[in-house]
């Protein structure tokens, strides 16, 4: 069963969610789309939306559906964020790098994730539109250095010349594989994985994790 | 029989009335001879009743009367208690079927130590006086009884398994269960006991498990709604894991049947545990309901919603996505609820993708969506969430599109909630006078107060007025429109009437002209006989003289 990315043996597959987060106009959307479609700006695109998409992966023999799942990225829909990326194995946070203020959101988002879902989750923080080197506004020494500090990855990338985005995921893939055979671990072989793996469906009710002062920014 | 009774039911008042004269009458004297007076008399009055008309249909020899279907009061009576008394049987044999029905499956999860199907061997009490009836109770009770066959063959103990833990059940009532179960519910059970066929051992496995949660479900009614859905959520989880086992971990299968397992139990649990009184959920859903309600003026762009709904497509598209959401009341099956948000859900992609000509992201799918939803105002949207949210297979929910677009739901109706001046760039002003009713945004939408920034797309930030007002306005010309164009055609009607008035006049005028020019002069005939001498026959050719040729 698809359960929560807590897929176990390895001859089972491995299901994922992945939100994306970003502002309005950072290029969530393309990014989604030349990863998925592998295309860009393209009218011959044929699907109907690009807020929900899904791949199928096979990493060192192992296999993986990754269901991306958009966000609405304006403003005034912020406070829903946590009905979206509850019970998501990994977040992919896109910044537009000639947009200070959208880096500045990405660094928002970071810290509420952190506070709701703890270090469970696997965090990418990406700088789009790096065909647009010249009009750099967020420099990347910042960027790579804060992203270090709250324990997520960095990359850059271009959806336009379809630079880095195969990277990222398979990245962020591995990571979330990672983890979740750690968890896998931790609850000691044998136990059966029933009662965690369900409890993460029980909406709305569920406190955020109290993550433990200072503790949220330093685990790599 | 019933065409004539029909037939003289509708005659009109006045007439039953004479009948009614008539039958005393005739009741009276009951002669042969009276009737022909009747029959003219009634004749006189252009009724045509005909004598057997009158008398009862049983032909008794009495006369019947129309309120009684054409019998005479002793006939009707026993027929009416016939009819009853089939009926009552009908009702009886069908509890019967089900009840049976209900046993085999039942008797059969355990391992099939059956026999109790008395089949068509008690007869009903009272049977064989019926004569006609019976007949037709033996067909049904064949039917019955095939049907009881299939089922039993179908659980029937030829498999390999022997029965194991019959004892503890043995003695559980599950049929009461099922004994107030509407049509729905029977179908349901039916198609699910079809599907575990396929799975012969495991599916006897899975029936039995199924039916002894309901059993045990059905005792704790007075639990709160989280911890009904604890006790469904660990039953899924138990059987997942099973199921995980038994299949060797091959998904598909397991999701195939876990889905079959949640219609089952779902639908029997629905009336229990929709919006339980334990929950607030009633008054939740009324509180949205009012929160909606009064929300009615928000426009299309101060959600800054991609879709135009002036291209014919997207409002047809629009129009649909609302049917699909309200329909997610109706179903009892928290996957078929989840359908229908989907579909709402497609339909809004393909509203703007025909606006935008670009795939929807999420950035244009939620607002349209919380468009939708204040325009449809689903019936109890919130116990609706909440049933889903507390009784779906958690796998579907958690990763599945489907739980995509309900988690997009949920989002709409959270942000509903706490929608307020800054989510719509309105002052606070404004937002106060347009929710206390003081002023309308449609009324003065050409002040532009709404020209939103961001990411509103041009073409809707452009269309200020509001599209139903333009559809008012077309609508308004369409129909003068059609109103001289009705005026022209009926003036035409009435010059063509008033010639062909005038025409016959003119004709006549002419034919008279026409017969003073040339009056008719009647010269005297003279009649004459054919022998007569003076018959003209000189005037005639001579007679045919035959001619010889020589050779």
């Amino acid at each position: 069963m698809a359960a929560g990315g807590a897929g176990g043996n390895s001859g089972r597959t491995y299901s994922f969610k992945v939100v994306l987060l970003g502002e309005g106009c950072v290029g969530k959307t393309s990014l989604v789309l030349r990863y998925c479609e592998n295309k860009f700006n393209d009218k011959h695109i044929t699907t109907l939306q690009a807020s929900f998409l899904t791949k199928k992966l096979n990493i060192t023999g192992k296999r993986v559906n990754l269901a991306i799942w958009d966000t609405a990225g304006q403003e005034r829909f912020h406070a829903l964020g946590p009905i979206y990326y509850r019970d998501s194995n990994g977040a992919v946070l896109v910044y537009d790098i000639t947009d200070e203020d959208s880096f500045q959101k990405v660094k928002n988002w970071v810290k509420e994730l952190r506070k709701m879902l703890g270090n469970e989750i696997c965090l990418c923080i990406v700088g789009n539109k790096i065909d647009l080197d010249k009009d750099r506004h967020v420099s990347v020494e910042e960027a790579e250095s804060y992203a270090e500090s709250v324990g997520a990855r960095h990359y850059h990338t271009s959806a336009k010349l379809n630079k880095g985005i195969e990277e990222l995921f398979l990245d962020l893939c591995k990571r979330m594989m990672e983890n979740a055979q750690a968890e896998e671990r931790l609850k000691g072989n044998g136990a059966s994985q029933s009662a965690s793996s369900r409890r993460g469906v029980q909406i709305v009710d569920d406190e955020p994790q109290a993550t433990p002062a200072g503790g949220c920014c330093s685990s790599g | 029989m019933t065409l004539a009774a029909g037939a003289l039911t509708t005659q009109t008042n006045p007439l039953n009335r004479v009948l009614d004269l008539h039958r005393r009458y005739y009741y009276y004297k009951r002669t042969h001879l009276t009737s022909s007076i009747m029959s003219q008399r009634t004749e006189r009055r252009g009724i045509h009743v005909d004598q057997s008309d009158l008398l009862c249909k049983k032909g008794c020899g009495y006369y019947g009367n129309a309120a009684w279907q054409g019998l005479c009061s002793k006939c009707w009576r026993e027929e009416y208690q016939r009819v009853r008394q089939k009926q009552i049987q009908d009702d009886w044999a069908l509890a019967e079927k089900l009840q049976r029905e209900e046993d085999a499956a039942y008797a059969s999860s355990h391992g099939a130590q059956t026999q109790p199907h008395g089949q068509s061997s008690a007869p009903h009490p009272g049977h064989a006086s019926l004569g006609p009836f019976s007949k037709f109770e033996e067909k049904k009770t064949n039917e019955k009884t095939r049907k009881v066959t299939t089922v039993k063959k179908f659980f029937s103990p030829s498999s390999r398994t022997p029965p194991k833990k019959e004892t503890q059940e043995g003695k559980t009532p599950s049929p009461s269960i099922s004994r107030h179960s509407s049509f729905e519910t029977d179908q349901v059970s039916r198609d699910f006991v079809d599907f575990l066929k396929n799975l012969q051992r495991p599916g006897r496995e899975i029936h039995k498990q199924c039916r002894a949660f309901i059993v045990n479900m059905s005792s704790k009614k007075d639990l709160s709604a989280e911890e009904l859905s604890e006790c469904v959520q660990d039953f899924y989880q138990n059987m997942a894991d099973r199921l995980m086992s038994h299949f060797k971990g091959s998904s598909e299968s397991v999701e195939q049947v876990m889905d079959q397992v949640e219609k089952y139990i779902m639908t029997r649990l629905y009336k229990g545990v929709f919006c339980p009184e334990t929950s607030d959920d009633e008054r939740k859903d009324l509180a949205t309901q009012n929160r909606i309600r009064a929300l009615h003026w928000v426009t299309i762009q101060m959600l800054c919603v991609s879709m135009d709904e002036e291209i014919p497509e997207v409002s047809e598209n629009v129009v649909k996505a609302i049917t699909d959401v309200i329909e997610m009341d109706s179903k009892r099956v928290p996957r078929d609820k989840l359908a229908c948000i989907t579909r709402c859900s497609k339909h809004i992609f393909s509203a703007i993708r025909i606006t935008k000509n670009e795939p929807a992201s999420a950035d244009d799918f939620l607002p349209a969506l919380i468009y939708i939803v204040l325009k449809a105002n689903p019936p109890r949207l919130q116990s609706n969430i909440q049933y889903i949210t507390r009784f779906c297979n958690p796998s579907r929910l958690m990763t599945g599109e489907d739980g995509y677009y309900f988690t997009n739901l949920c989002c709409a109706t959270a942000f509903i909630e706490k929608l307020d001046a800054q989510s719509l760039n309105l002052s606070p002003e404004e937002f106060e006078r347009y929710m206390s009713g003081q002023a309308s945004p449609r009324l003065h939408s050409s002040e532009g107060d709404w020209a939103l920034a961001g990411s509103a797309p041009d073409a809707t930030a452009v269309a200020t007025t509001n599209p139903v007002l333009v559809q008012l306005n077309q609508n308004l010309e369409l129909l003068s429109g059609l109103i001289s164009k009705q005026e022209r055609v009926t003036e035409a009607a009435q010059s063509l009437q008033a010639d062909l008035l005038s025409w016959p006049q003119s004709v006549e005028r002419e034919v008279h002209g026409v017969l003073e020019k040339y009056p008719l002069e009647v010269a005297p005939r003279t009649v004459s006989a054919i022998d007569a001498n003076n018959v003209d026959n000189d005037n005639l050719p001579p007679p045919l003289t035959p001619q010889v040729f020589a050779g």
